[in-house]
C-alpha cells in the first residue's frame, strides 16, 4: 500500500557564514547547520504524526521543506507514492497547484500568520482565489462555512485579526488550511503559543474536524502531552536526526531510546504525592552546528557506552511498531 | 474615538503649530531690527523723516504685539504686505515662483516614487543577486552624493558636452524650443527634476528595499507562498502595501521640505522659485517676502504631517485613533 505522505532522506544544512566585516572579528568563522540530517518517516491517510523534540532540532525546518517553502538539499516527499519536490519547484503551475492544495501549514504563532490589514474573510479568500477560481460566487458561503466549522461567528469574517484573541486567530489560520480541503495539514506547534487555557480547546477542535474530514496531521510540538493526546504515531527529533519513531502508545509504554525516555519522564505528573522518576536531561544542549560525533546524544546520556561515542546508531526495529536509534536501549 | 473627533484634534494642534511658528516667525525678524533703517541708513541723501514716513507706510512703527496681530490678521486674509525689493504684493509672488516649484517637485516625487518602488521590488526579490547589488551600491552612492554635484554633472554632461539640454532657467529668451511655449517648458524642466529625482529616489529606494525585505520574510508571506499563489500577488498585494508603509513617513517629508531642496536645485538651474525667491530675499532683507516664505513652508509641512497621519489611519487598521 503506497502512503498518503511518505518523507525519505530529507536534508537541509545551513551554511553560517558571516559577511563583511564581521568575519575579521569572529571566532567561528563558518559552519554548518544541520537543521535536518537523513529524515524518514511515513504518514498514512487519516493518522497523526507526532514530531517532538526541544528546540532548535528542525522540526519547522522539515515541515517547511516538505512543502517547498524552504529549499531542501536532498530527499523525496511521496504524496501518494509521487515524489513532489521537484513539482512545487518546477515550472508546471497547474501540477504545482494540485500538490499544494492536498498539503497545508499551520504556523505556530497566529500573531504573525495573518496579514494585519487584512480581513479574515480577504485572508480565507486567498487560497479560493488560487484553487477555486472558477466558483468565485461561492467563495462567501465557503467562507462561512469555514468560520463555523472551526467555532468562529461567519459575520466576524468582516473584522480585523487584532480585533481577535490567540486562540481566535488560531482558529482562522485553520481555517485558511481546511479552505482548500487538504488531505495532510502540517501543524507547526499550532497551540505552544496560546494560553494554556486555550490550548486543549484548539487540540479537541483539530481531533474533531480530523473526525468529520478525515485529515492526515503532522503535529509537531515540544510538548509530549499534547502529543500524546492527539496522535496515533510519534517521531522524536533530536539535532536533525529521528532518534525514535512509532506506534504512540508503545512508545509511550516503553521507551527505548534515552532521549525519548527523558523527555516522556519530564512530562508533569497530575497526580499529588507521585514518586518523581524523572531522568534528568544532564549537560548543556548542544548547538545543531557542532553536533557531537556518535550518538549526537552521548554527552547527556547516562547509558552512554564507548561505542555511543564513535558510531552514529542507525533506526533498527525496537517492537512491533518502533524503531529507535540506540547502541543500548533501555 | 471616532474619526471626526480625531480629525478635529489633529486640525486643532496644526492651527495651533502654524500660530506658534508664525509668533516666533515675527519676534525673530523684529528683532533683526527695522529693515528700512538698515538698508537706507548708509544711502546718501535719505533722511531721518523719509525713513520714519518708510516705515509707517510698511507698517513698521507702533508696539510689538499690535504688529504681530495686524500682521496675523492680513496673512490670514492672504495679504503678505508688499515686497521691499520687487514692489509687488508678495502672495502674486509667492504664486507665480510657488507654482515653478512645484512644477520641479511634484514630477521629481512622482517619479521618485515610482523608480524607488520598482527598485526596492527588484533588490528585494533578489536578495543579496547582482541586480540587488547594482540597485543597493547605486542607491547608497546617490545618498551620499551633495545634490548640487549631481546637478552640475548633469548640465556638464547634456548642456555642455552634448548640447541637448538647457542648463537654466524656466523657459528660453529667445528661440523658443521646436517653437513651442509647452515643449520649450518641459525640456527646461528634465534636468532639474533629473537632479531632484536622483536625490528622492536613492533614500526611498533604500527604504523601500529594506522594508520589504522585513516583510517578505513574515509568515503570512510565507502563507501565501503555501497557497500557491503567484510571485506577482503575493509581493504586489500581500508584501507591498505592508512594506510601504514605512514609506509614508519619508514621503510626506518630502512634500512639506520641499522647500528644504527647492533653494540648492532653484540656484543651480537658476530657476524661479519659490528657493531662489527665498535666498534673494534673504540676501536683500526682503522681510515681507522671507515672511511669506517662511510661512508658506510651515503651512505645507504642517499639511504634510496632517495628511500623512491621516494616510496612516486609512492604510493601517491596527492604528488606534487618538
Ligand atoms: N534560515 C536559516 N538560516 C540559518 N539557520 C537556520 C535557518 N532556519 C533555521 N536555522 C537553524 O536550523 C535549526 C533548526 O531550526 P528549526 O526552526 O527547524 O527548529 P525547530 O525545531 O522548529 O525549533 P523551535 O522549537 O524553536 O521552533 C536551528 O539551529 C536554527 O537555528
Ligand atoms: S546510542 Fe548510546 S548515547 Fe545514544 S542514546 Fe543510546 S545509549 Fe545513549
Ligand atoms: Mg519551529
Amino acid at each position: 500500500m503506497t502512503a498518503l505522505l511518505e518523507v525519505r532522506g530529507l536534508r537541509k544544512h545551513y551554511r553560517a557564514v558571516r559577511r563583511g566585516l564581521r568575519r575579521l572579528f569572529a571566532r567561528q568563522q563558518t559552519g554548518t547547520v544541520r537543521a535536518v540530517d537523513d529524515v524518514s518517516f511515513v504518514l498514512q491517510a487519516g493518522q497523526t504524526l507526532g514530531l517532538v523534540g526541544e528546540s532548535g532540532c528542525g522540526k519547522t525546518t522539515t515541515a517547511r521543506s516538505i512543502l517547498d517553502l524552504v529549499r531542501a538539499d536532498a530527499g523525496e516527499v511521496r504524496l501518494d507514492g509521487q515524489d513532489v519536490r521537484p513539482v512545487l519547484a518546477g515550472t508546471d503551475r497547474a501540477a504545482m497547484l494540485a500538490v499544494r492544495r492536498r498539503m497545508q501549514y499551520v504556523f505556530q504563532d497566529p500573531y504573525l500568520s495573518l496579514n494585519p490589514r487584512w480581513t479574515i474573510n480577504e485572508a480565507l479568500r486567498e487560497p479560493l482565489r488560487v484553487h477555486a477560481p472558477q466558483h468565485q460566487r461561492d467563495w462567501g458561503d465557503r467562507i462561512a462555512t469555514l468560520l463555523e466549522r472551526v467555532g468562529l461567528e461567519p459575520r466576524n469574517g468582516v473584522r480585523y485579526p487584532h480585533e481577535f484573541s490567540g486562540g481566535q486567530r488560531q482558529r482562522v489560520g485553520i481555517a485558511r488550511a481546511l479552505a482548500v480541503e487538504p488531505d495532510v495539514v502540517l501543524l507547526d506547534e499550532p497551540v505552544s503559543s496560546l494560553d494554556i487555557s486555550v490550548r486543549s480547546q484548539i487540540l479537541n477542535l483539530l481531533a474533531a474536524l480530523q473526525d468529520q474530514l478525515s485529515v492526515a496531521y503532522l503535529y509537531i510540538s515540544h510538548d509530549l502531552s499534547s502529543v500524546r493526546f492527539i496522535s496515533t504515531h510519534v517521531a522524536v527529533m533530536y539535532l536533525g536526526r529521528i532518534v525514535e519513531i512509532g506506534a504512540v502508545d508503545e512508545i509511550f509504554a516503553r521507551p527505548r531510546h534515552h532521549y525519548t525516555a527523558a523527555l516522556i519522564s519530564a512530562i508533569p505528573v497530575p497526580s499529588p504525592g507521585a514518586v518523581d522518576q524523572r531522568v534528568h536531561l544532564r549537560g548543556e544542549v548542544p548547538s545543531a552546528m557542532n553536533r557531537p560525533a556518535g550518538c549526537p546524544f552521548h554527552p547527556r546520556c547516562a547509558a552512554a557506552l564507548p561505542i555511543c561515542r564513535e558510531q552514529v546508531p542507525v533506526l533498527q526495529p525496537m517492537g512491533p511498531n518502533t524503531q529507535a536509534a540506540c547502541h543500548n536501549p533501555a | 474615538m471616532g474619526a471626526l473627533r480625531f480629525l478635529l484634534r489633529r486640525l486643532a494642534f496644526s492651527a495651533a503649530l502654524i500660530l506658534g511658528v508664525s509668533f516666533i516667525l515675527f519676534a525673530l525678524i523684529n528683532a533683526i531690527g527695522n529693515p528700512i533703517q538698515i538698508l537706507l541708513s548708509e544711502t546718501p541723501g535719505v533722511s531721518e523723516e523719509m525713513i520714519a514716513t518708510l516705515s509707517r507706510y510698511y507698517g513698521l512703527d507702533g508696539n510689538f504685539i499690535d504688529r504681530y496681530g495686524a500682521w496675523l490678521w492680513s496673512i490670514v486674509h492672504f495679504d503678505f504686505g508688499t515686497s521691499i525689493i520687487y514692489n509687488q504684493p508678495v502672495g502674486e509672488l509667492l504664486e507665480v515662483y510657488g507654482l515653478e516649484t512645484l512644477k520641479l517637485q511634484l514630477p521629481a516625487i512622482l517619479l521618485s516614487t515610482l523608480i524607488a518602488t520598482a527598485a526596492g521590488v527588484i533588490a528585494a526579490m533578489r536578495q543579496h543577486g547582482w541586480a540587488d547589488f547594482s540597485i543597493v551600491s547605486s542607491a547608497m552612492l546617490g545618498h551620499s552624493l551633495p545634490g548640487f554635484l549631481v546637478g552640475i554633472v548633469l548640465i556638464l554632461i547634456f548642456s555642455y558636452w552634448l548640447g541637448v539640454l538647457p542648463s537654466y532657467g524656466a523657459y528660453s529668451t529667445r528661440n523658443l524650443m521646436m517653437g513651442s511655449m509647452v515643449i520649450d517648458g518641459l525640456w527646461h524642466m528634465v534636468l532639474p527634476v533629473a537632479m531632484l529625482t536622483v536625490f528622492n529616489t536613492a533614500t526611498l529606494t533604500l527604504l523601500m528595499r529594506s522594508s520589504l525585505v522585513d516583510v517578505l520574510r513574515q509568515d503570512y508571506i510565507t502563507a501565501a507562498w503555501a497557497s500557491g499563489l503567484p510571485a506577482r500577488r503575493v509581493v504586489l498585494h500581500h508584501a507591498l502595501r505592508n512594506a510601504f508603509i514605512p514609506q509614508l513617513t519619508y514621503l510626506g517629508t518630502l512634500f512639506g521640505l520641499m522647500l528644504g531642496t527647492a533653494p540648492v536645485t532653484e540656484t543651480v538651474f537658476t530657476w524661479p522659485g519659490l528657493g531662489a525667491l527665498y535666498i534673494t530675499a534673504i540676501h536683500q532683507l526682503d522681510y515681507p517676502v522671507i515672511m511669506g516664505v517662511t510661512m508658506v513652508i510651515t503651512v505645507m509641512l504642517v499639511v504634510a504631517t496632517l495628511l500623512t497621519d491621516i494616510a496612516y489611519v486609512v492604510i493601517d487598521p491596527r492604528i488606534r485613533l487618538g
